[in-house]
């Protein structure tokens, strides 16, 4: 007999009411879901059993009991059983995950002042090495569990609400709900782009209920931390006397120095200012929950005229249409404007430029070049204008469908969609009297230039999958298949024209001369693919867990296009298993392990297809332009993915009622089929002699371990404090039959070497062994083929002992890839306050100082510590030579510590809690005061041991040498958090 | 595809063929006679690359012919550039940049001929267009071995393209014989003759009939044949289609003067051409602003090079009084000021670098064309074969074959426009005649070489004049030492390296 059975749910702790609620008739598949109230009616026999099942709730099963109005209290899971993490094209509680999954809530990552969600994952997650710079607009660098790859790319892939993207700088953190990251072969499911793990990011959904609004907002400042001081005037005379004696007997009163002393770093540096604003508001009804977000982000740069600012929107809707129909959409616009700069032209030049001409005075430039010397940088930043304006659009609309509970269909358009726009503009100017104090050198820029592009491209995803999902008694099982299309298309226009009017209103290519050096250019690029995903859960009664995932994955990227990348992975919950629940030690304890195939196809598309160059210019008949073509870069025509291999093996436990928690695993990462750059022989005309084939192998083994403590003394206070430490041995196990690649470039020299048996980038270079302290010994030594052998110079070891000191004597000696590295946070609540701290460093990594290495000419500055510790007749050192100058060749005398431990983020906040607030509806206002980088301790005597290179050719195998790196800065900011 | 949500593997199939974009392919190039017929061209156009990376006719051509002669000093500061600083002093090793970025360049230019060459098989046009063609592609492909061959002896040969996988086959992997290399050269000239069009019949500055003899007989020439040397030096003389320039200053200028001299003047048999394009790429990379003068560091004026090969002491002492050749070849800065022929004034001398240097190479910014003040690829125009050379050649062979008198006769062709009183023919007054006319021509290093074995000890008194000396090793390059490694060892070094 059926009957009408009415009820609430609410929290057994609480008494909340809990809105969406499932309640199931026992053994049918009929079944209802509570509404903004927490109540439901459905109609059930008068014997039978409801189930209710709600996240992050424990399933309650209640006979009827020929009741028709019930009283449902449902219990909270704790905490650690209820976390649900994002494992790709679908959600799994925690508890059940067999691969290496970390969840990072998004509250973590907003709360620091910095623009991407990926910079503030900094020393958070084991097996996640971050790398950021002080620029605006940098893209931090992410390496998941060691370096994987050398051409294609070594960060991992991010998905956005279902876009799979490499640029993530356009996301709010504000509006992040949750980043996940897929460290282990469980990245499989994203098959040939898995290989350097996934980064997943959820957005902010709004929840049925009253309209929350909330801002958020900081101001605040940066400014240049740790810039190393460079030698003063009286210091550089003192040097220059000393190491290029005619130059200052004939020049040093010349015009063109000035009494007074430039600090070059402070001339081009200022105090920036950052702010950060953002206001949201969030609801929804009975059959939507809506999600709307603003922000507006500056962060003017540390350097003078670089600086960023990006406004985004965002609107994230869920309607229900039917009770089996959901429409839902995730929808962000951003805009950003960027006043880029010449980075390591400026910041060579600050390094390098004497300090005995000033900057600039009466509105005319010191004149760094006539003295032979670098250019002036503040006059480079000046006569420049480098504007990118980029546009975004990125989102999904997607529907699912359940025709019933175990079942969802889902069908996603998943859409990004750029538009840029970059404007560059060099200012004409001359080396004579009207732009410089005194005339003269080389600095110069005859002729005004502009340069403009126009760039679009758009990048679908159509996703569809069916989940099954359903649990048979003890039997819990889901089932995932779908089917992935993919396609991107960019296309580019860009003009460059000569003579364009330095009034910024006529920045147009027509107004340039259409004559002369005038370039135009157009191009675009095409890739698809094609992809069908499948993934089996099987759990036994929560205790035994089996996993699988299979990834078909075509490319259009390489002839043969089609692939297999899976994963398998087993989890066993001791803590559940009778003879431990019984003893109460541990709240969970996990043994899982997973092993998996998965690609890296990130590289160009068409690689592999031999083309023309096209329109080369030859003349006849004393002025008739011909246009001819070559074929003439050998491809391989057989290229492929690279494949990594990835064993896992991790103990997750919880003990001491939850309040310590933690995971370790352990790994074991090979990466072959690698794509590398091989040499080819000059015969074959190839213009760069190299080409891109699948020549390489590596290998990436470590250990994570990471731990959590949480405790609340009473209601006034409560603590937690957490620590990670990773240590990783990356390792060159395979390349091409010993064909080594090279990297560097300090004084056109090779610094790394990346070879069998060593790191990717490990630094192969000269021993130095100290100074010629006189005569004898110079007279003693092996002969020199790099420069000449003199007293105050430095000494290096014969490692062949042929008597000369050339390239066969480099050593290996160390690279930038650490150790060991991780962080730390704690973080205190005491009534009112809040106090938290974050800690990151590493150790065991090497840093090459190609700064104090690039050095033209005895004219060019040198740093203070170096002026004072140098050797000189007077006062002999053994450590550092007289002189560096370009024809010093790299050597260990320029390899330092890379270890180091940074506050990265210090926050300190006060909320306000107040009967008016609540009077005025206000239900939480909080101001903070942030510090970001508050010091560093480090033993690398550069800047900063973090080194921050992008750069797609030498990121990664010249990742070490600090060369290129924008001034590390420190942020200090004041905040507010205001919801009602 | 993408709305088939249940779609199979193979409706999908043409879903991922994508077509690179913005790029014709090899299928579409040799599928279209015009395209051949613009790989030709695009072997012309590898004359311009050059600068500190693969060469073929520039800046590191320069170092390996003038700079490692008599005949010039690397010049700029001492310490600047270190590997063109080996080879000045003869002190080459194998591992020399300037030596493997020229090894590269000119097999970058053999590529492009093979290239062509394999399209052009399978091309439709008639049979005279097609051979002509073929005709440019093997010319300029002998023009490239026979440099190679001079510059480092036996080299691979390749007479087409092979694939990144058939290279690795030890027939393109080990070097031929230098005899093999010159029968090739051969072959391929005796089909360009054959197949050429002539001066007036072709566009100004493709090969010709003319320019194939006149390269072969040079090629005959360091193959001792004095009697082919004589035959193919004496059809270009006899074709009638060539003269002296009168004023020798004027060969070098890109305006003729008067009718006289100029690019592509009278006595230019093959030239590189260049011109200006809008993106200013029609020129030879460097080739011009490598050798201007160099103020290096002092300041007062914005220079007009990097200071490079400069004329010797040996070079500068061996010109007889009244040669105007000598104005004409240097640029001898002046303690007051030196004001070159277009007006151009350089500083005192204390605001130069170096005291002398080559005013062949010399490019006018104002009286001649530049583009928007770019100085890296200036149209300068490099002579590869002028007629002053044919005389000179026609005279040594005439005189090997004992036809005293018509060397004489060409010598003094060559002197009288010298303002040079007659002299004798002999190998000394040939040989001198040569070092003089073509100094700073990219001839010397060869010219020595090719004389010294022909007359042993000539090279060591030479070097021993030019302060340097001179090693029987000397006569050829290293084979660099990066494609030895990339040969796996298959390529042989040179004795002595």
């Amino acid at each position: 007999q059926n009957a009408p059975v009415k009820g609430k749910v609410t929290d057994a702790a609480t008494g909340e009411a809990l809105i969406g609620v499932s309640v199931s008739i026992k053994g049918t598949t009929t079944g209802a879901q509570t509404d903004v109230n927490g109540a439901f009616t459905l109609t059930a026999p008068l014997d039978a059993t409801l189930v209710f099942t709600y996240i992050g709730y424990t399933t309650l099963s209640l006979p009827v009991n020929n009741q028709t109005q019930l009283t449902v209290k449902l219990q909270a899971e704790a905490k650690e059983l209820q976390q649900v993490v994002v494992i790709g094209y679908g959600t799994q509680r925690k508890r059940d995950v067999t691969g290496s999954v970390a969840s990072v809530n998004g509250n973590l990552l907003a709360k620091q002042p910095v623009q991407t969600a990926t910079q503030a994952l900094q020393g958070k997650v084991s097996g996640v090495q971050v790398l950021s710079s002080g620029r605006p607009n940098s893209s931090p660098i992410l390496r998941i569990r060691g370096t994987g790859s050398v051409l294609a790319g070594a960060n991992p892939l991010y998905v956005v609400d279902g876009v799979l993207t490499d640029d993530i700088r356009n996301i709010n953190s504000n509006d992040i709900l949750s980043l996940d990251v897929l460290k282990d072969a469980s990245a499989a499911i994203y098959g040939v782009r898995g290989a350097n793990g996934v980064v997943i990011i959820t957005t902010k959904k709004g929840k049925s209920g009253p309209a929350v609004v909330s801002y958020d907002a900081t101001v605040g400042f940066r400014e240049v931390a740790n810039q190393v001081k460079l030698a003063d005037r009286a210091q550089y005379v003192d040097y220059l006397k000393d190491a290029s004696p005619t130059k200052i007997a004939s020049d040093d009163k010349a015009p063109l120095t000035i009494p007074g002393t430039t600090d070059w770093a402070k001339e081009v540096t200022r105090r920036a200012f950052t702010t950060n604003h953002n206001i949201s508001v969030a609801g929804g009804g009975e059959t939507n929950t809506y999600f709307i977000s603003a922000n507006y982000f500056d962060d003017q740069g540390v350097i003078k005229t670089n600086g960023f600012q990006r406004f985004t929107l965002r609107a994230n809707n869920d309607i229900n249409i039917s009770k089996k129909l959901k429409f839902s959409e995730q929808l962000s616009l951003s805009r950003a404007a960027e006043r880029t700069i010449d980075l390591n032209a400026i910041y060579g030049n600050v390094y390098r430029a004497a300090p005995i001409i000033p900057a600039i005075q009466d509105g005319k430039y010191g004149n760094t070049s006539a003295w032979s010397n670098v250019s002036n940088p503040l006059l480079q930043l000046d006569k420049a204008n480098r504007f990118t304006l980029g546009n975004r659009v990125q989102g999904n609309v997607a529907l699912d469908y359940k025709p019933i509970s175990s079942l969802t269909l889902h069908s996603a358009f998943n859409a990004d969609i750029k538009f840029n726009n970059q404007k560059n503009y060099q200012y004409q100017f001359l080396s004579d009297n009207n732009t410089f104090t005194v005339g003269g050198g080389n600095q110069n820029q005859n002729n005004s230039s502009l340069f403009v592009q126009n760039d679009d491209s758009y990048q679908y995803t159509w996703d569809n999958t069916i989940t099954f999902d359903k649990s048979y008694g003890n039997h819990h099982i889901t089932v995932l298949g779908g089917m992935v299309t993919e396609k991107f298309k960019s296309n580019f226009l860009n003009g460059t024209r000569q003579d364009v009017p330095a009034n910024q209103d006529q920045w147009y290519l027509n107004l340039g001369n259409p004559d002369v050096n005038a370039k135009d250019d157009n191009g675009g690029g095409l890739f698809t693919r094609q992809s069908f995903v499948g993934r089996v859960n099987y759990g036994y009664a929560n205790k035994y867990l089996i996993s699988g995932s299979f990834r078909r994955d075509g490319s259009s990227k390489f002839n043969q296009h089609w692939g297999n990348f899976y994963t398998v992975g087993g989890g066993w919950v001791i803590s559940e298993e009778s003879f431990m629940k019984d003893n109460h030690i541990f709240d969970q304890l996990k043994l899982r392990a997973s092993y998996g195939k998965l690609g890296n196809d990130n590289i160009d598309q068409a690689l592999y297809i031999i083309t023309a160059t096209s329109n080369l210019p030859y003349y006849f008949n004393n002025g008739t332009l011909n246009l001819g073509s070559v074929i003439q870069d050998i491809k391989n025509t057989n290229l492929k993915w690279e494949t990594t291999a990835q064993f896992d093996l991790g103990l997750d436990f919880a003990f001491l009622n939850n309040r310590l928690s933690g995971e370790v695993d352990y790994y074991n990462k090979k990466v072959s089929n690698a794509l590398t750059k091989v040499g080819l022989p000059g015969i074959l005309g190839d213009p760069d002699n190299t080409y891109i084939t699948n020549a390489a192998s590596y290998s990436n083994k470590g250990f994570e371990v990471g731990l959590k403590w949480n405790d609340k003394i009473n209601d006034k206070l409560s603590y937690n404090v957490g620590a990670n430490i990773s240590y990783n041995k990356n390792n060159v196990i395979g390349l091409n039959g010993g064909q080594a690649l090279f990297g560097g470039g300090i004084n056109s020299r090779q610094v790394t070497k990346t070879d069998n048996g060593h790191p990717i980038g490990s630094y192969f270079v000269l021993q130095s062994t100290g100074v010629f302290q006189n005569a004898a010994e110079v007279a003693a030594a092996p002969t020199n083929s790099f420069e000449a052998n003199k007293i105050g110079g430095l000494k290096y070891a014969d490692i062949d002992n042929n008597g000369i000191i050339d390239a066969n004597d480099r050593i290996y000696a160390g690279s930038y890839q650490p150790k060991y590295y991780g962080g730390f946070n704690f973080g205190v609540n005491y009534n009112s306050f809040d106090l938290s701290a974050d800690f990151t460093g590493n150790w065991g990594n090497k840093i090459y100082n190609g700064k104090k290495n690039s050095r033209g000419t005895e004219n060019d500055n040198i740093e203070a510590s170096y002026a004072d510790s140098r050797f000189t007749t007077a006062k002999p050192s053994n450590t550092d030579p007289n002189v560096i100058t370009g024809s010093t060749p790299p050597s260990t005398y320029f390899i330092e510590s890379g270890a180091y431990l940074r506050l990265n983020n210090l926050t300190l906040g006060y909320t306000l809690k107040s009967e008016l607030l609540k009077r005025a509806n206000i239900s939480r206002l909080r101001f903070y005061l942030t510090s970001q980088n508050l010091f560093t301790l480090k033993r690398y005597s550069g800047s900063s041991p973090e080194l921050f290179n992008d750069d797609v050719n030498t990121g990664i195998t010249e990742a070490g040498i600090d060369n290129v790196n924008y001034p590390v800065t420190r942020t200090f900011a004041f905040g507010v958090n205001l919801q009602f | 595809c993408m709305l088939v949500v249940t779609a199979t593997l193979s409706a999908c199939k043409n879903y991922l063929d994508v077509a690179p974009q913005a790029k014709i392919t090899e299928d579409q190039i040799a599928s279209d006679p015009n395209q051949a017929k613009n790989l030709v061209i695009g072997i012309y156009n590898v004359f311009y690359i050059g600068g500190f990376e693969p060469d073929i006719d520039s800046f590191q051509f320069v170092i390996m012919t003038d700079i490692a002669s008599d005949d010039a000093d690397k010049g700029s500061s001492p310490d600047d550039y270190g590997d063109a600083k080996q080879i000045d002093n003869l002190q080459t090793s194998a591992s020399n940049g300037v030596v493997n970025n020229v090894w590269t360049g000119y097999y970058q230019g053999v590529a492009r001929a093979n290239q062509a060459l394999d399209k052009l098989q399978n091309a439709q046009f008639d049979a005279t267009t097609k051979n002509a063609l073929i005709g440019e592609a093997r010319f300029l492909r002998a023009y490239f071995y026979f440099n190679l061959v001079r510059l480092y002896g036996g080299v691979p040969l390749l007479d087409k393209l092979p694939s990144a996988s058939e290279a690795n086959q030890d027939k393109y992997q080990t070097r031929a014989t230098a005899d093999d290399i010159y029968k090739f050269i051969v072959s391929d000239l005796d089909f360009a003759v054959t197949n050429l069009p002539d001066k007036g019949a072709t566009d100004v500055g493709r090969a010709t009939k003319s320019a194939a003899q006149a390269l072969e007989a040079k090629v005959y020439l360091y193959m001792k044949n004095y009697q082919k040397a004589y035959d193919l030096s004496k059809a270009v003389m006899d074709g009638g289609k060539y003269s002296l320039v009168k004023d020798y200053s004027l060969i070098w200028r890109q305006k003729a003067v008067n009718g006289d001299g100029g690019n592509n003047n009278a006595e230019s048999i093959f030239e590189i051409q260049a011109g200006i394009n809008k993106s200013c790429t029609a020129g030879i990379n460097l080739y011009t602003v490598s050798q201007g003068p160099r103020a290096g560091g002092k300041f007062g004026w914005a220079d007009l090079g990097f200071g490079f090969n400069n004329p010797s002491e040996s070079l500068l002492s061996e010109y007889e009084a009244g040669d105007v050749r000598k104005a004409a070849t240097v640029i001898t800065i002046q303690d007051h000021g030196t004001v070159l022929w277009d007006g151009f004034r350089i500083p005192s001398r204390d605001s130069v670098q170096n005291g002398f240097y080559s005013y062949k190479a010399y490019h006018s910014r104002t009286a001649e064309d530049n583009c928007g003040g770019s100085t890296d690829r200036l149209p300068k125009q490099v002579r590869i074969l002028r007629y002053a050379d044919i005389l000179l050649i026609n005279a040594e062979a005439a005189f090997q074959l004992g036809r005293i008198d018509e060397a004489k006769t060409n010598l003094n062709l060559v002197r009288t426009r010298a303002k040079l009183p007659a002299a004798t023919a002999s190998l000394q007054t040939i040989w001198h005649e040569r070092r003089m006319e073509l100094a700073e021509e990219h001839d010397r290093f060869f010219d020595i070489v090719r004389q010294d074995a022909v007359m042993p000890g000539r090279a060591a008194a030479a070097f021993a004049a030019h302060g340097k000396t001179w090693a029987a090793k000397y006569a050829l390059f290293p084979i660099p030492q990066t494609q030895i490694d990339l040969s796996g060892g298959r390529l042989k070094q040179n004795p002595g390296y």
